[in-house]
């Protein structure tokens, strides 16, 4: 579904040039979860900024279920991003004094479908994070583990075919950031792909596959052997 | 994304700050309710004057010396050096049949004294039936008549506030006072005609014509000719009329009419009611465009906090991006927010102006114990809203594209 062939991306800060990736080749297929791992540098978030469709690479080649995204405009991006990619992030990034409802709605509000649709799909991604008791409630009353699953409840209200979640479980206690977990393995059970960047070998440990960033190249690309399940029985 | 949405999500954010909301608006709220309040006492004034000069008679016509061409200052220059009118040109006008009557005027200024008390006045020459024209009553004594001015006699009749100015408590029937060195003796004052915007008949003196042309100001011309016509049906004829006559009299040679060759102005009530309305409409223009001023600052003030507002709201731009958001709904929501903010101002300020203007309409019917009309002209509506609607989209597009222009990692990485 992801095609990656020798990707680069180099920032140019004045006379300073900096390689975030140097050379970057591999394949996702639908249905994986994937795990992106390295440190702080390794330039693992501008890998998923690319495949997430909110940055482009300076060369290489990057095609998205055989398109390139060198033949899409911004507007072709915004609705790539809107329809078939979510994404959750370390700092979970809700609209402040805005209700569950609202946030977990808001990619809906720039797609076309009847507001009846928009509700039940709302309630529904709502209910699959168990948060059906919280949907009046403002996004600031919510403790850190509820607002990462309405961020989760958000990347998955409009179906979308991947989601990306960045150090998802950063910001988290053990035991919060493990329903995170236990949720995002339920998703990929569901038949959506998962790719999550994290620095942390045991986050890591529970997707399928593991590739290992350092200085922009890829260091190892393995499958993982012994892996771990989240368990809480939170996900329904 | 729709507009309902956008519209709930600016109220979201006007409300999480209030007070910097309603600061902001407070700009356009001034300027909308300042143009409010200039636009409805303009359209107040004019429809006061023109209802007094209605009530003046529509029948007459008022005849000045001086060509109708040029500009108003330059037409009042010419009017103090202009010397065309004569008492015979009155006289030819009065033949014709569908006149009813005519009189003639002189104005000038001078100082009236008794017994060591000054005054500057306006004297007004007249004869035996300019005060009936003008609908002036005497209170006391009597009118200036046909003998006084067949007479030149030495009489005078004072408006009601000269009377009191200069006799106070003391009978003035009578006694004599003098103006230019001219003894004159007072045989009537006039009843109080109150208030008028422009004329003060109460501090007039009235002396008969043929003694103020002889004896106070030697000279021979008139100032006007007031014509009243038999009735409203047959004034535009006599006004035509009356032309004809005067470049007769005045040996002018003007047969297609052009009213730039005549040395007179014919002007029928409603001609002087459209002068005035065209000088309070300059007038209401002119203090509007300055109140409009203020709607620019406003407006620079929205520009300003929208501007402090995108940075601020970086990250929440960031976030909608990367769900989907395209540049053109960023664009429009910023642009729907600033738009609010400025409509409600609008409403604001328009409601406030009427309210500053439906009061201050009491308190000037009050002082000035006119029926001061208050009026909200249409015109100024439209304007509150369409200005409050443009201001909004003109200084939240800067800001707006501002927004749009964001870089979707740049502004999810923003702290």
């Amino acid at each position: 579904m992801i095609e990656i062939q020798d990707l680069r991306k180099e920032y140019c800060d004045g006379d300073v040039k900096t390689v975030a990736l140097d050379g970057v080749s591999f394949n996702i297929n639908k249905g994986e979860f994937l795990a992106i791992i390295g440190p702080s540098g390794s330039g693992k978030s501008t890998l998923m900024h690319i495949m997430g469709f909110l940055d482009r690479p300076s060369s290489g080649v990057f095609k998205f279920e055989n398109q390139g995204i060198e033949e899409l405009n911004d507007d072709q991006l915004a609705f790539i991003r809107n329809n078939k990619l979510g994404f959750v992030f370390q700092f979970f990034n809700l609209l402040p004094r805005t209700t569950v409802f609202d946030n977990v709605k808001l990619p809906l509000i720039y797609t076309k479908i009847s507001e009846e649709e928009k509700k039940k799909r709302v309630l529904d991604a709502i209910e699959s994070v168990g948060l059906s008791h919280r949907i009046k409630h403002l996004s600031n009353q919510l403790s850190g583990g509820e607002q990462q699953r309405v961020a989760i409840a958000r990347a998955i209200v409009n179906n979308p075919e991947v989601i990306f979640a960045d150090e998802p479980t950063g910001n988290l206690d053990s035991k919060s950031g493990q329903q995170i977990m236990e949720i995002l393995q339920g998703l990929n059970e569901k038949g959506h792909t998962v790719i999550l960047v994290t620095h942390e070998q045991y986050t890591a440990e529970m997707a399928k596959r593991i590739i290992k960033l350092k200085d922009g190249q890829i260091v190892s690309d393995e499958i993982v052997k012994e892996r771990k399940i989240a368990k809480n029985g939170l996900y329904k | 994304m729709s507009f309902k949405d956008s519209i709930k999500i600016s109220f979201i954010t006007l409300r999480t700050n209030k007070m910097r909301s309603v600061l902001t608006m407070l700009g356009i709220i001034i300027g909308v309710g300042s143009v409010i309040i200039m636009m409805s006492l303009g359209q107040g004034a004019q429809n006061l004057i023109i209802g007094q000069v209605a009530s003046m008679g529509s029948n007459n016509i008022y005849i000045e010396p001086g060509s109708p061409a040029g500009s108003i200052s330059q037409q009042v220059i010419d009017q103090q050096g202009k010397v065309s009118l004569k008492a015979k040109d009155a006289e030819a006008i009065a033949k014709d049949p569908n006149v009813e009557s005519v009189s003639v005027m002189i104005y000038g200024n001078g100082v009236a004294s008794y017994l060591g008390e000054d005054k500057k006045i306006t004297f007004m020459g007249v004869d035996e039936k300019a005060m009936a024209i003008s609908d002036l009553l005497v209170m006391s004594g009597r009118e200036i008549t046909e003998d006084d001015v067949s007479g030149m006699a030495r009489v005078v009749v004072l408006g009601y506030k000269l009377g009191q100015d200069l006799f106070g408590e003391e009978d003035p029937i009578g006694k004599t006072i003098r103006i230019k060195k001219l003894s004159l003796k007072v045989v009537g004052v006039l009843e109080e005609k109150g208030g008028q915007i422009f004329q003060t008949f109460d501090d007039y003196a009235y002396i008969p014509i043929t003694t103020t042309q002889k004896l106070l100001m030697g000279v021979d011309y008139i100032n006007a000719i007031l014509v009243k016509a038999k009735s409203e049906k047959v004034i535009d004829q006599v006004a035509e009329n009356a032309r004809l006559i005067l470049r007769e009299q005045h040996g002018i040679y003007n047969p297609e009419g052009d009213l730039t060759k005549d040395d007179f102005k014919v002007m029928s009530q409603v001609d002087a009611a459209n002068m005035v309305t065209q000088i309070t409409g300059a007038l209401t223009a002119f203090l509007s465009s300055i109140a409009a001023i203020a709607l620019i600052v406003g407006g620079i003030g929205i520009m300003n906090i929208m501007l402090v507002s995108v940075t601020e709201r970086t990250k929440e731009i960031g976030l909608r991006k990367a769900v989907g958001a395209r540049n053109k709904d960023i664009m429009n929501q910023f642009l729907i927010e600033s738009t609010t903010l400025t409509l409600l101002g609008g409403i604001i300020g328009f409601l406030g102006g009427i309210s500053f203007s439906f009061i201050a309409s009491i308190i000037i019917g009050k002082l000035l114990q006119t029926s001061w009309g208050f009026a909200i002209p249409f015109g100024a509506v439209v304007l509150a809203f369409g200005v409050a609607a443009i201001v909004g989209l003109v200084f939240g597009i800067y800001p707006a594209k501002k927004a749009a222009k964001l870089n979707p990692i740049e502004a999810l990485r923003h702290e």
